[in-house]
């Protein structure tokens, strides 16, 4: 029995490692993962652009939340502000982003900061799509 | 620069060029997808404001 020409088809597998290494590091740094695939337009769009946002979100008196299961908003806008990687992590570690509450901007920077970190998970995404095989780089 | 409609361009311009570049692999579709995103967050939220003003007034 002849096999049908879609069986025969090559489908590449894609190599595990490496899409998890291009997640980790389009989560860590906005663009990385796009920049290591060659895309350099795109990952310096998202770098910048990404960075921007979200120094822009700390300088307009925004707050980086904690992780607090009492409040599920708070929650939400912590995981999302976390899918900054890096940025997120090093502005934590160096105490900045407690938020000015009495800003009249302080809305306005936690709008940046939630975006960016939503932002960067389609970028993480595509990240994922691109190293799995399911979109050509 | 920190006024609400200075700052909802700004962020207008940024949701617009990270779009932009996700959705297009061209440079010069990137560009139209993002000047189209960008003019419809800014048109929508001029529009928007000036419906809840009229309506709420």
């Amino acid at each position: 029995m002849r096999a049908s020409p879609k069986a025969d088809a090559f489908v590449p597998v894609p190599d595990r490692s490496g899409v998890v290494l291009a997640c980790v590091a389009a989560w860590m740094i906005p663009g990385a993962a796009h920049l290591l695939r060659g895309q350099r337009r795109k990952g310096l769009v998202f770098f910048f652009v990404l960075l921007l946002m979200d120094g822009l979100g700390v300088w307009l008196g925004g707050r980086l939340f904690p992780f607090d299961v009492h409040e599920p908003l708070v929650a939400l806008a912590a995981a999302s502000e976390w899918m900054m990687g890096a940025p997120r992590l090093i502005a934590s570690m160096s105490g900045i982003g407690q938020g000015a509450v009495t800003a009249v901007t302080y809305e306005y920077g936690n709008t940046f900061l939630i975006c960016a970190g939503l932002l960067n998970t389609l970028v993480v995404l595509d990240a994922f799509d691109i190293a799995s095989g399911r979109k050509s780089a | 620069m920190t006024s609400h409609l200075g700052m909802m361009i700004v962020f207008a311009a940024c949701v617009a060029a990270v779009f932009g570049a996700l959705l297009r692999d061209a440079p010069r579709d990137q560009v139209r997808v993002g000047a189209r995103i960008f003019s419809a967050l800014v048109i929508g939220a001029y529009l928007v404001g000036w419906l809840l003003y009229l309506l709420f007034r």
